[in-house]
C-alpha cells in the first residue's frame, strides 16, 4: 500500500515537473536566426522573443540624442529589417559591425531591447554587397 | 641562472612526479599494510605542496617583475598595471587560475594529510586525494602550462582583462570559488574511501564535516561576491543573469546543500546511505563538468568543441570521476541500502528528504536550461538559448516550496510527529506568514512572488522565535533566569544549531533582496544636460560637469551628478568610463547609491565626447538589492559560527556522551 502510494506520488511529481519544464520552454527559449531565416517563415517567430543575428547595415544607423532612440538596419546581406531600439548605442557598435539584438518584430519592424555587439577573433563579418555564406555567418555571431 | 619559467615548469613536474609517487606508495602500502609506506605517502603529500608552492611563487614573481618571456605574463599582464592587479592576474586567466586551483587542492591535501585522524578511512582517502590532484597538476604541466616561453621578450601585452582590474571583488571572487570547490573535493575523497574499505556508516562524514562546511561557506560566500562583482561592474544594475558561468557555480552549491541536510539525517537516524553519497558524487562531478562547460567554449559555441585544449580535458575526467565513482557505488550497492525506514513522512527526517529532492529538482532543471542549446543545435541543426524566464519559471516555485520546508523542517521532532505539536507549530507560523502577507498587502504588494516570498519569511521568522523559545521558556520556568542570559547561553552551547539558524536567517534576508530587486526594478534612460536636472522616483538628479582623469594605465571620462531629496542634497556621485591602456573595449563604473530600501545605480551610456554639453544616464532602482550582500555575510557568518572551535567540542562531547548511551 505504502509503496502503491509512494509510486503514484512519484508518477505525479514527474508529471508536473514535465509539464511545467514544457510550460518553461515555450516562454524562456529564444531562437537565434538571421534575417533571411526570419523571411521565409516569420509566422514562427511571431510574437515571439528572438535573436536577431546580422550586420549594422551602412548609412543606417541614425541616433536621437534627445528621446535616446536609435534605429538602424540589421541585414545578412540577402535580407534586411529596421531595427528600433531605446537607448544609446553600445559600445563598439559602429556600421558594418557584426551585432546581435534581442527583442521582438512588430510588424516589419523588430524592436529590440539588448543590442550586443559582437566581435569574432576568427571571422571578418562580410562587406555589404559581398556574397556571405549564411552558415558561416550565423555561426561567427552566435 | 635558470629563468623563472624553467623554476616553474620543472616546480610543476617535480610536483607532478611526487603526486603520482605518493599514490603509488598509498596503494602498496594499504595492499602489503605497509605502514611506512603509508607515511612516506602522506608526507609527500607536503612535498608536492611545497613543490607547487614553488610554482606558485615563480609565476608570481614573474608577474610582479614584467618577466614577459613568459607568454602568460605577456599576455595577461602589463607594466603599466597597478601592483595589486599583477598579483591577482595569477588567476585572471584560464592557465593561471588552473595553477591556484591546483595550490589550493595540494594544500588541502598537504592539510589533510597532517590533521587528518588515524582512521581505516585516511589512508584511502588520501590517495583519492591525490588522483584528483594528479590530474590537476598535470594539466597545469602539461596543457595548460603557464610557463610557456616565448623568444620575443620585448612584446607588452594588452594587459589584464579591463572587466576584471575594474574592480577589487575579482580578487576575492574565484579564490573563494576554488577555495569551495577544493573543500568540497575533501568528503569527496572520503566517501569514495568510505565505499572502497566497506564502511558506508557515518564515520566518513563526521571525520569531514568540517572541511564539508568550510567549503560550502566559502562556495556560499563566492556565488554572492560574484553577484555583488556583476552588480558593481557590468553596468545593467543586476548580479545574476543565469549565464552558463553562473549557472555551473549554483548547480553545486544546491547539491552540496542537499548533502549537509542529508548528512544529518544519516547521523540521526542511519538513513539516506546512498542518498549522500549520490549528493557529493554529484556535487564534485558538477564542479568538474562547469569547469568543462565554461572553459571549453562548447557553451557558446558547438564547433568550438575541439579548440579549448583544456575543455577536453575537463570532460574526459568528469567522465572517468563518474564511472568510478558510481561503478563503485553499484559494487557496494548492498551495504548501502538502508536499515532504517521512513517511518512517517511529517517527521524532520521527512522534511529534509523532501527538501533534499527538491534542491536535486532545481538542480535538474538548471542543467537542462543550461544544456538544453546544445541539445538543441544537436538534434534540429537549429540555434537556441535558454532565457532568464526559463530558469525563473523553473525555479522560483521550487524555491518557495524550500522556504516553506526551511520553516517548519527543524520544528519536526524526529522520527514521527505528534499530531497536537505539528498543528500548533504550523498555525503560529501560518498566523505569522498571513500577517505578513496581509501587511504588505496593505502598503500595495500586489505581485504574486512578492505576497508569497513576505508571506514565508514572516512564517519563517515566527520558526526561528519558535526554535529559540522552545528551549528557552521551558529553562527559564524551571531555573527561573534572566531570558537574556539564557538565550547566550543557548546560542553558546548550541552553536553548530544556533549557527544553522543564523544561516536560515541569512537566507530570508537574501529572498527578501531577490524578490524586492526582481519585481519592482525602475530602469530608465535619459539625458540631462549640464546645470540641468531630471527627476528620477523622486530624486532630482543634477548634472554638475564631465570630468577626465588619467591614472596610470586608464583614462576614465565621467559626469559630476549630485542627487537630491526634497530639494536636500543626498550624494555627490562620479558615474564613469574607463579605457585600460592597451585595451580596445571600455568599462563603466556605475555609481552606486546604496540605501537601505532601495538602490539607486547610475551608469553613463552612449558617449562622452569633451565638447559634449550633456550627459546620457542609466538610473534604475532596485528595491532592497542590497539585502542580497548583506544576506550572504549573514550566510558566512553563520557558517562561520556554527564551525567556531568552542561549539564544536561541546557537540562532540555530547555526541560522544549520547553514543556512549545509546
Amino acid at each position: 500500500m505504502k509503496k502503491l502510494v509512494y509510486s503514484i506520488a512519484g508518477v505525479a511529481v514527474l508529471a508536473i515537473a514535465g509539464f511545467l519544464i514544457y510550460r518553461a520552454m515555450n516562454t524562456g527559449l529564444v531562437y537565434f536566426i538571421t534575417p533571411s531565416e526570419y523571411a521565409q517563415t516569420p509566422d514562427k517567430y511571431a510574437n515571439r522573443r528572438i535573436q536577431l543575428g546580422g550586420i549594422v547595415e551602412p548609412d543606417s544607423v541614425a541616433f536621437d540624442d534627445q528621446s535616446l532612440m536609435l534605429t538602424f538596419n540589421i541585414t545578412d546581406t540577402y535580407q534586411h529589417y529596421l531595427v528600433s531600439h531605446r537607448g544609446a548605442p553600445p559600445e563598439l557598435f559602429k556600421p558594418g559591425t557584426g551585432v546581435v539584438i534581442e527583442g521582438r518584430f512588430d510588424g516589419e519592424t523588430f524592436v529590440s531591447d539588448e543590442v550586443k555587439v559582437k566581435h569574432s577573433e576568427v571571422y571578418e563579418p562580410p562587406k555589404p554587397g559581398e556574397q556571405v555564406d549564411l552558415e558561416e555567418l550565423k555561426d561567427s555571431l552566435y | 641562472m635558470i629563468s623563472l619559467g624553467q623554476l616553474g615548469s620543472s616546480s610543476l613536474l617535480l610536483a607532478l612526479a611526487l603526486a603520482i609517487y605518493a599514490v603509488i606508495a598509498g596503494i602498496l602500502g594499504i595492499t602489503r599494510r605497509d605502514a611506512r609506506l603509508l607515511t612516506s605517502a602522506r608526507y609527500t603529500a607536503i612535498a608536492v605542496f611545497l613543490a607547487m608552492t614553488a610554482a606558485l611563487a615563480a609565476m608570481e614573481t614573474a608577474l610582479l617583475l614584467d618577466d614577459f618571456s613568459i607568454e602568460y605574463v605577456a599576455r595577461h599582464s602589463s607594466t603599466v598595471a597597478p601592483i595589486w592587479v599583477k598579483v591577482v592576474m595569477l588567476w585572471g586567466s584560464l592557465e593561471g587560475s588552473i595553477l591556484l586551483w591546483a595550490w589550493l587542492l595540494t594544500g588541502y591535501t598537504a592539510l589533510l594529510a597532517l590533521t587528518a585522524p588515524n582512521t581505516m578511512l585516511r589512508p584511502w582517502a588520501l590517495v583519492i586525494m591525490q588522483l584528483v590532484q594528479i590530474f590537476f597538476v598535470g594539466v597545469s604541466a602539461s596543457i595548460a602550462n603557464p610557463f610557456k616561453f616565448v623568444p620575443d621578450a620585448q612584446y607588452i601585452g594588452p594587459g589584464p582583462n579591463p572587466l576584471l582590474q575594474n574592480h577589487w571583488m575579482m580578487a576575492v571572487h574565484p579564490v573563494l570559488m576554488y577555495l569551495g570547490f577544493v573543500g568540497l573535493t575533501v568528503p569527496f575523497a572520503f566517501a569514495m574511501a568510505a565505499l572502497i574499505t566497506r564502511r558506508p556508516g557515518t564515520e566518513w562524514m563526521t571525520q569531514t564535516r568540517t572541511w564539508t562546511m568550510t567549503g560550502w561557506g566559502f562556495l556560499t560566500a563566492a556565488i554572492i561576491a560574484g553577484g555583488w562583482w556583476s552588480y558593481e561592474v557590468l553596468g545593467w544594475g543586476g548580479y545574476w543573469a543565469w549565464d552558463p558561468v553562473e549557472n555551473v557555480s549554483f548547480m553545486p552549491w544546491l547539491t552540496a546543500t542537499a548533502f549537509i541536510h542529508g548528512v544529518q539525517v544519516q547521523e540521526r537516524r542511519r538513513m539516506l546511505k546512498s542518498w549522500n553519497l549520490l549528493l557529493i558524487i554529484l556535487t564534485f562531478s558538477l564542479s568538474i563538468l562547469g569547469t568543462f562547460l565554461t572553459r571549453s567554449g562548447v557553451l557558446s559555441s558547438v564547433h568550438a568543441f575541439g579548440d579549448g585544449p583544456v575543455g577536453i580535458f575537463f570532460l574526459g575526467f568528469f567522465i572517468l570521476v563518474m564511472l568510478f565513482s558510481f561503478g563503485l557505488l553499484a559494487l557496494r550497492w548492498d551495504q548501502v541500502r538502508d536499515q532504517a525506514e521512513l517511518d512517517d513522512v511529517v517527521s524532520r527526517e521527512g522534511s529534509f528528504l523532501a527538501g533534499n529532492i527538491l534542491f536535486l529538482a532545481m538542480t535538474f532543471a538548471i542543467l537542462l536550461g543550461t544544456i538544453f542549446p546544445l541539445i538543441v543545435e544537436a538534434l534540429t541543426n537549429e540555434k537556441v538559448t535558454v532565457g532568464a524566464p526559463f530558469f525563473n519559471q523553473m525555479t522560483l516555485p521550487i524555491w518557495m516550496l524550500i522556504f516553506a520546508l526551511m520553516g517548519i523542517g527543524p520544528l519536526l521532532p524526529w522520527r514521527k510527529a505528534e499530531t497536537q505539536t505539528l498543528k500548533n507549530n504550523l498555525l503560529w507560523l501560518i498566523c505569522g506568514g498571513l500577517i505578513a502577507a496581509i501587511l504588505a498587502f496593505i502598503f500595495g504588494i500586489r505581485k504574486v512572488y512578492p505576497l508569497i516570498t513576505l508571506g514565508l519569511a514572516g512564517y519563517n521568522l515566527v520558526s526561528l522565535g519558535l526554535l529559540v523559545t522552545g528551549v528557552i521558556v521551558p529553562r527559564a520556568r524551571i531555573t527561573k533566569k534572566n531570558v537574556a542570559v539564557l538565550f547566550k547561553q543557548y546560542a553558546f552551547e548550541n552553536k553548530r544549531r544556533f549557527g544553522s539558524m543564523i544561516v536560515h536567517f541569512g537566507v530570508i534576508v537574501i529572498a527578501l533582496g531577490v524578490v524586492g530587486s526582481g519585481a519592482y526594478r525602475v530602469d530608465e534612460q535619459f539625458r540631462i544636460d549640464f546645470g540641468q536636472s531630471y527627476t528620477f522616483q523622486g530624486y532630482e538628479l543634477k548634472a554638475i560637469d564631465k570630468f577626465m582623469e588619467q591614472t596610470p594605465g586608464k583614462v576614465s571620462a565621467g559626469a559630476i551628478i549630485e542627487m537630491y531629496k526634497n530639494g536636500k542634497l543626498i550624494t555627490t556621485k562620479r558615474p564613469r568610463i574607463n579605457v585600460f591602456t592597451g585595451q580596445q573595449m571600455s568599462v563603466p563604473t556605475p555609481a552606486v547609491i546604496y540605501l537601505p530600501w532601495h538602490d539607486v545605480y547610475l551608469n553613463i551610456v552612449g558617449t562622452l565626447s569633451p565638447d559634449q554639453n550633456y550627459v546620457s544616464l542609466r538610473a534604475i532602482q532596485s528595491p532592497l538589492v542590497t539585502w542580497i550582500w548583506l544576506g550572504g555575510l549573514i550566510m558566512a557568518l553563520g557558517t562561520a559560527y556554527a564551525l567556531s572551535p568552542n561549539g564544536r567540542k561541546v557537540q562532540e562531547n555530547r555526541e560522544i556522551r549520547e553514543g556512549a548511551n545509546g
